[in-house]
């Protein structure tokens, strides 16, 4: 029994610590070596860990048996104590280059480790870091090549700083003379050179960002809203041509309004004045009124004076000929936009940094494909002089990156840069979730618990209720994508697919009151049976009633899902981009809604149960009504136990990932789910989420070795965001229990 | 949920013969066996009284058990009158019919007549909710809700709709001050009432009770789960409060009918047996049932 405690605390902290471990090391600076090994090459380095390993053929172990007779440079360090050879991993980057991000180094080839001051560690926007050296920083300009005058001469080449250099270079553009100033030179003065250049440029970067992510798409999405607008003035143009008639004469609608409220009127009065009545048929009066009411209302409604669409062609005409003069006017703005973007672009090449790594020669390059420029100033995101800065050098740089990592976006194929729209997206979805769990649990477990007649039914239903929290989640994930995402959605956006014919659906809605009436009806039979006098309980009422419910709720489901008067809301965006048709962070979070109800029904089911009878009979000997004593009494003596499901299901729903990669979650989310534009939560955007992102960058990326780090960390932040979300509501719910104990509620 | 309750169980006759009988036998052990109705024992002076509730052949089913017999009582205006009568005997039944709290047992089902304050309580068309704002009740445990203090004693204001600070504040001394517990919580109205002892809880709800002005105040063996010393201040409580209200207590501790009630009613089977003054029920009882039960022989 300890043992098992012992094993199980044991995993628990080993998980825990290995997480934090793996995750926390990932952005703290290590040391740049730079290998001499022993056939000549030269090979940068950072180190991570060693193993021995088993030489794989004759060949290499031959040579093995010949460096260890020999003796190596690194004597004993180089063989383990089981005399195998020890191989070392470096991250050596560079991957532009064409090499791997790791190399196995054995340690027997290993002439000479060093630290070089120098060596530098530069991250850049693409391609991972780079390691080598700082040559200097230059200014390049792009001449045209005049073949009538020697361009070449004039320049100084001894090296200095301020030096220029010509050179004639092959452009896309064809040949061209390139003119290089060197503005620094050698390492420490590039270095600093950088960062000055860096400060120079700042705004002129905030402003291209800007341009990139804001202005232009948001110019994009105005012109592309225009369209839509166009486009569904000519859906309501075309219904309008389809279904032209006249509309209902105004003294019917007014007739129909007066009968409205008529029933009104009359179902309040009556409904107080026979709320004892003894008669059953009077009683059945009330919801006669209501279902009057309810259907003349309906009818009022969408027979409204000018709820026909008025859109004649010469109206649809003016609509479409002031959308194209608006969107003429924002592709002005937007081509002005591109243009101060190109400015900006050109600008940003004229700075270039020249970094050399040691084992080729070669230099950090602007691109794969032109690999002899040297790579921008703006691609530069870090340069870390690994072995010349010291502790506080190094926490600088960890502290640094983890800025970077929690408040910037992702680059580089996810694989660099930061995850602050993850976790927007996690935290977004986690308490949409929590919202809409809640409350549907809460009622429905209020319902089984102090409503129904504790029974078969209930117990069938709690059985079923159990199962579900067994379900697996991707089951959700599909029943997610067939019915929100689709049925729903597609609903949401475009209406029925097969409108019923007008007539036929008004026949509809009346059949569905007439059942309900019934079911009223033969309920009220029930409802006669009180304490008072005998009286028999009699089976058939309650079946008819059963079935005169359940046909008018099939009927009213009918009804919706098959209305000719609802065209969707979106459906001019259709089909190019479906709203709410498609995944979305809704969607996403009604489906983890689902998969959490049972945790909450089951917790608050427990939590009602436990609260005294004498509480609630004090309460009825109060004079309370049952809502009141449930509201008053019930909820609040149970709502600690409320919380606890509720922490359950955050706890669950967070950390689920496999129904979100179907109904919404995406490697890279062009938008925030949140924003600060109108409705400010946007249920129809994909999103990126925490433990979907893992799987991505360990699964789904081409160096994966390269992100496993960073997978690490991210795991350890999402560890961290469930705790959090977790941790307050605990607090939130130690608050509650302490305010029923002592203070005031 | 529904509160569930167990049926009480109607006592085994038990033989009383050769013992010395002071009263005339009733012939109610007679009545039971042999099927007949019973006649109780109302003593004269309580047949004619200006009455508050009128029980009238009043008949109560537990599912099938029938717990209460043809009831027939009239409890006269102000003053306390006590039920006592041995456990199962339906006293507490016939009290938590009077604010129809027997409702929320499944299966419960009554028959004859019940009128508080000439209105009927049980009629199809008696809105109970209202009916019970009528009535004070106090439970045998003390079960303040997990509020403050002062929000227990203005509840039954609260869910009425009161919402007016001044006015509930006023009540709140009022009725503190008639269950004599002011002067202990005048400092701590905002704290909870769970942290008050048991007597004190137990004067919290009757403070609830009465903050409305019921016309009946009814209490279902209030002393029960409480120590002496709380017991007799509760008891004074209810000699203060009785000048006011009517009120009817349930109690199993025959001294303490005998000490605070005017009128007592006994009751045995189900049945009302006896109904009298308290003087005359404990000192003169006229029939040989009561007699023997006051005595502590039985029960």
């Amino acid at each position: 029994m300890g043992s098992a405690i012992v094993v199980c605390l044991g995993l628990i902290v080993f998980m825990v610590v290995l997480i934090v471990a793996e995750g926390s090391s990932t952005f703290w600076p290590g040391r740049i070596h730079e290998l001499r090994l022993s056939d000549g090459s030269v090979v940068l380095g950072v180190p991570l860990d060693e193993e021995p390993y088993v030489t794989q053929g004759e060949e290499d172990a031959a040579q093995v048996a010949v460096a260890r007779q020999a003796g190596v440079p690194l004597g004993a360090r180089a063989w383990s104590d089981e005399g195998l050879p020890i191989r070392r991993r470096y991250f050596v980057g560079n991957r532009d280059l064409g090499q791997a991000t790791f190399r196995w180094i054995p340690l027997w080839q290993v002439q000479s480790i060093e630290s070089p001051a120098d060596a530098v560690l530069i991250e850049r926007e693409e391609w991972g870091a780079f390691l080598g050296r700082l040559e200097g920083v230059v200014h390049d300009r792009l001449l045209p090549l005049d073949p009538g005058v020697d361009q070449f001469s004039s320049g100084d080449a001894d090296g200095g700083d301020g030096a220029v250099e010509r050179t004639q270079v092959q452009t896309a553009r064809g040949l061209m003379l390139r003119e290089r100033t060197w503005v620094a030179r050698g390492s420490a003065a590039a270095t600093t050179r950088v960062a000055q250049e860096r400060a120079e440029a700042s705004t002129r970067w905030s402003r291209r960002d800007d341009l990139n992510l804001n202005v232009i798409p948001g110019l994009e999405s105005k012109i592309r809203r225009l369209r839509w607008q166009v486009q569904k003035a000519r859906i309501e143009h075309e219904r309008m041509l389809q279904h032209a008639r006249d509309p209902l004469p105004l003294w019917l609608w007014l007739l129909m309004l007066v009968g409205t409220g008529g029933a009104l009127i009359g179902g309040v009065r009556l409904g107080r004045r026979l709320k004892f009545s003894s008669h059953r048929w009077q009683r059945l009066a009330v919801p006669v009124c209501w279902v009057c009411a309810v259907l003349l209302g309906l009818a009022v409604y969408v027979e409204r004076p000018g709820a026909l669409p008025d859109l004649s062609g010469e109206r649809l005409a003016g609509i479409e000929h002031q959308a194209e003069t608006r969107i003429a006017q924002l592709r002005e703005q937007q081509n002005t936009a591109m243009d101060e973007l190109a400015r900006l672009r050109s600008q940003d090449q004229l700075v270039r940094v020249i970094a050399i790594e040691p084992t080729r020669g070669r230099l950090s390059p602007v691109s794969r494909s032109e690999p002899d420029e040297p790579m921008l100033l703006s691609q530069v995101v870090r340069v870390v002089e690994a072995n010349r800065i010291g502790f506080f050098g190094r926490l600088g740089v960890y502290f640094d990156r983890w800025g970077e990592y929690l408040s910037q976006a992702p680059r580089d194929g996810s694989a660099a840069g930061g995850v602050f729209p993850v976790i927007v997206g996690t935290v977004t979805l986690t308490l949409l979730l929590t919202i809409s769990v809640v409350p549907l649990g809460v009622i429905t477990a209020l319902y089984l618990r102090e409503y129904a007649r504790q029974g078969l039914m209930t117990s069938i239903i709690r059985v079923a209720i159990n199962n579900l929290a067994g379900v697996p989640s991707i089951v959700y994930g599909m029943f997610g994508l067939g019915f929100f995402c689709y049925i729903l959605g597609g609903f949401i956006d475009s209406g029925p697919a097969n409108p019923m014919p007008l007539a036929n659906w008004w026949w509809l809605l009346v059949g569905a009151g007439v059942l309900l009436l019934t079911a009223l009806g033969v309920g009220g039979l029930l409802r006669r049976q009180s304490i008072m006098g005998g009286g028999r309980r009699r089976r058939w009422p309650v079946l008819v009633a059963l079935a005169g419910w359940s046909g008018a709720a099939v009927l009213a489901g009918w009804a919706l899902a098959t209305t000719p008067y609802f065209h969707g809301f979106f459906e001019e965006k259709l089909p190019e981009q479906p709203t709410f048709g498609g995944r979305g962070i809704l969607w996403a979070s009604l489906t983890l809604a689902l998969l959490t109800l049972p945790v909450v029904i089951v917790a608050t089911e427990e939590a009602v149960a436990a609260v005294p009878g004498s509480m609630r009979e004090g309460s009825f000997g109060c004079g309370a009504s049952k809502w009141q004593t449930i509201r008053r009494i019930v909820l609040p003596s149970a709502m600690p136990g409320i919380m606890t499901g509720a922490i359950l299901a955050m706890a669950r729903g967070a950390g689920e990932v496999a129904p979100l990669m179907l109904v919404g979650a995406v490697n890279l989310a062009p938008a925030l789910p949140v924003s600060t534009e109108a409705p400010f939560l946007h249920g129809d955007r994909t999103f990126m989420h925490l433990g979907f992102h893992i799987y991505t960058l360990g699964f789904q990326n081409p160096d994966s070795e390269a992100t496993e780090p960073l997978v690490w960390t991210t795991t350890l932040l999402l560890l961290f965001i469930v705790l959090m979300l977790n941790f307050s509501a605990i607090v939130l719910r130690a608050r509650l229990r302490a305010g029923m104990r002592s203070a005031a509620l | 949920m529904p509160v569930r309750m167990e049926p009480p169980a109607i006592l085994p006759r038990q033989a009383q013969s050769g013992e010395k009988r002071t009263g005339r036998s009733s012939g109610l052990v007679e009545a039971v066996h042999a099927g007949h109705p019973f006649v109780p024992e109302v003593h004269e002076t309580l047949r004619d009284a200006d009455a508050v509730v009128e029980v009238k052949d009043f008949t109560l089913w537990y599912g099938s058990t029938k717990a209460l017999y043809s009831i027939d009582l009239r409890i006269p205006r102000k003053g306390v009158t006590a039920l006592i009568g041995p456990s199962g005997c339906g006293k507490s039944t016939l009290l938590r019919s009077i604010n129809r709290l027997n409702d929320l047992v499944d299966g419960v089902r009554v028959e004859g007549q019940m009128l508080l304050n000439q209105s009927p309580v049980y009629a199809p068309d008696v809105d109970v909710i209202e009916l019970r704002k009528r009535l004070g009740m106090v439970f045998q445990k003390p079960n303040p809700f997990p509020k403050s203090i002062f929000e227990n004693v203005v509840y039954p204001l609260r869910i009425d709709g009161e919402n007016r600070r001044s006015l509930l504040e006023e009540a709140c001394e009022r009725a503190l001050r008639s269950s004599a517990l002011w002067d202990e919580v005048k400092d701590r109205l905002k704290s909870s009432a769970l942290r008050l002892s048991g007597g004190q809880q137990q004067r919290l709800c009757i403070a609830r009770a009465i903050v409305a002005d019921p016309e009946v105040l009814l209490l279902d063996e209030p002393c029960s789960a409480l120590d002496p010393l709380s017991t007799m201040r509760i008891e004074e409580l209810i000699h203060e409060i009785s000048r006011r209200y009517t009120v009817i207590i349930v109690t199993h501790n025959m001294q303490q009918a005998a000490r605070v009630s005017r009128q007592t009613a006994f009751m045995y089977l189900g049945r009302l047996v006896e109904f009298g003054p308290t003087a005359d029920i404990f000192q003169a009882p006229r029939l040989v049932e009561t007699e023997q039960y006051v005595s502590g022989r039985f029960g």
